[in-house]
């Protein structure tokens, strides 16, 4: 992995759009939906099979965000992709809209599983993989889990059944942001995975080369070893004001912070 | 001897796998023995996950998400207690059918301490949108309410109990959401949940000793409620006795008590486990009469309450 890439910020458009519409909504997680942006756009533009007419179709490929805060990077990718319009985006966290702080696989199209609380993600997924198996499909599996998330004891109840079922159909994105570092750090995330028994990369997760050329490397073997990819992250990443782990986690920018976070992106 | 409820329990898993290649089973390493007929058969539908209940859930929601029937089954406390947010957010929540077995019902594990025991299931259980709750206490009623209900599009939980209650029902008599009338009386109504229906039948003959007599109504159904029958009798009888093995509190006597109170000179009473751990060792009898279910109990709230 080269080092974090900090001169370069792709995909300015889409983060505008989250900031925008996080004012608008007068809701949500900017720096957490910037950590994990460029992944999940390269998720949705290089990677997964879907018909965003027909969200449920057979032989998709599954993504789950399970880590739910992160939405409006979801979000944005699922707009511009069309499973949802541009009156759902207007309508983020407002009086009949679909589009909350933590997605509702029964409201969005697109969306596989309904996530806020953390650690349900991968277990649930791990039913699907099963499921798929005992059905004779083959479909891949994508799960993005934070490193705070992984805090969680189901996260590691998953891995260890993963592993023991080998359930190489599903590749496990971890956003190390070192959102865990302010209170109980992982020191060293990819050998958690590794004593886990998985398949681990480390990329940096700002940068689409690595993360495609990770994705790239994961055989998806149905009956094989489970894949975690450890993106290097940056909570914020993109915008300085407002990296890392302070007053911004949850914050709406008001008028003039608003401005400022605009001409960052321009 | 009649077939214990848990060995039903793997019966009718095995003749619905058989005929139904969507059913799947998973356990955390609890009845993993007698299942292992199920296990040959289909290896590849039957999961001794582990012991990690929270995630057995999660998985079995993800399971149904892709269409199967999932069945999931270990020891109560650790299925509705310890895995509750999961069976809230990623069944209920998701709006996801599947299928909860609980084996040790309330105080069932009366030697093993509070750690194994539940009687708080019906409670959490009534909070969640769509749940149904079944207290079979017989393997016929198992059998037949497993049938009836497992493909159904919500959360169904089964707390087996595994004290039967003594009385035989043909399977053709046990409808889910139904109560089922065992007997008929005037001067009381007893409203029996699971094994309860044994002290509920003790009880009849110590008040036919007064002259007295009791329509029971059993419920092997607590969510949804069978409202009608109960609200019938109770005009009737203008004295209800609801007898459960559950805490007082969120019980099922609640549920009632909330449908009939305002029948004019109604007499209620709960006869429930009280809002306290049951500390106590002993047999299943010797906790029930700790706990202030036993036959003289009803006697004495039917005659003074």
């Amino acid at each position: 992995m080269t080092m974090l890439q900090r001169d370069h910020v792709p995909n300015k458009d889409l983060r505008r759009q989250i900031v925008d519409m996080c004012v608008s909504g007068q809701n949500g997680h900017i720096p957490s939906a910037f950590s994990i942006l460029d992944i999940i756009i390269v998720l949705y533009r290089d990677v997964l099979k879907f018909d965003a007419k027909d969200p449920l179709w057979d032989e998709r490929d599954y993504f789950i965000l399970s880590k739910g805060h992160g939405c409006l990077a979801l979000y944005v990718n699922l707009h511009r992709h069309h499973f949802i319009t541009d009156n759902d985006v207007r309508l983020f966290c407002k009086k009949g809209g679909i589009l909350g702080e933590h997605p509702d696989r029964t409201k969005v199209p697109g969306v596989e599983a309904s996530t806020g609380s953390l650690g349900h993600g991968l277990s649930f997924a791990l039913g699907i993989h099963l499921g798929l198996r005992i059905q004779n499909k083959r479909n891949r599996i994508f799960v993005l889990v934070g490193d705070g998330e992984c805090h969680e004891g189901t996260v590691w109840e998953a891995a260890n059944i993963a592993r023991n079922r080998k359930l190489g159909n599903l590749c496990v994105i971890v956003d190390w942001n070192q959102s865990a570092m302010q209170l109980m750090p992982f020191d060293d995330m990819p050998a958690k995975w590794a004593a886990f028994g998985w398949n681990v990369q480390v990329v940096d997760g700002h940068n689409e080369k690595e993360i495609q050329a990770a994705i790239a490397n994961v055989a998806f073997v149905n009956d094989g070893i489970p894949h975690v990819i450890v993106a290097k992250t940056i909570k914020g990443f993109g915008i300085p004001m407002i990296e890392g782990h302070g007053k911004w986690h949850h914050r709406i920018p008001d008028a003039n912070e608003h401005k400022q976070l605009m001409e960052a992106l321009a | 001897m009649s077939k214990s409820i848990r060995q039903q329990f793997a019966d009718t898993m095995l003749a619905v796998g058989q005929r139904d290649t969507d059913l799947v089973v998973i356990v955390g390493d609890i009845s993993h023995g007698i299942l292992q007929p199920f296990a040959a058969a289909f290896p590849d539908r039957y999961y001794n996950i582990g012991i990690l209940e929270p995630t057995m859930m999660s998985l079995g929601a993800g399971m149904s998400s892709v269409g199967l029937y999932p069945v999931l089954h270990t020891i109560a406390p650790f299925l509705i207690e310890r895995s509750f947010e999961q069976l809230k957010l990623d069944f209920c929540y998701h709006q996801l059918h599947g299928n909860v077995v609980s084996v040790g019902a309330a105080f069932d594990y009366s030697y093993l301490g509070c750690t194994h025991h539940c009687y708080d299931d019906f409670a959490l259980l009534k909070t969640l949108q769509g749940s149904e709750i079944c207290t079979p206490a017989s393997a016929a009623e198992f059998d037949a309410l497993f049938l009836q209900t497992y493909r159904n599009s919500h959360l169904t939980v089964s707390r087996l109990c595994g004290q039967n209650h003594g009385v035989e029902f043909r399977a053709s008599d046990i409808i889910f959401g139904k109560a089922a009338k065992i007997a008929d009386g005037s001067d009381v109504t007893l409203v029996a949940v699971g094994s309860q229906l044994r002290t509920a039948m003790r009880a009849q003959e110590l008040l036919a000793d007064k002259n007295l007599t009791a329509d029971i109504l059993y419920i092997h159904t607590v969510r949804p409620i069978d409202i009608e029958p109960i609200r019938a009798s109770a005009l009737k009888t203008r004295k209800v006795v609801v007898l459960e093995e559950h805490m007082r509190s969120g019980g099922f006597g609640d549920d009632v008590l909330r449908h009939i109170y305002e029948i004019p000179d109604l007499r209620f009473h709960s006869l429930a486990i009280p809002d306290v751990f049951v500390r106590n060792y002993g047999s299943y009898d010797d906790l029930c009469e700790s706990v202030g279910l036993t036959p003289e109990a009803v006697v004495t709230a039917v005659l003074t309450k």
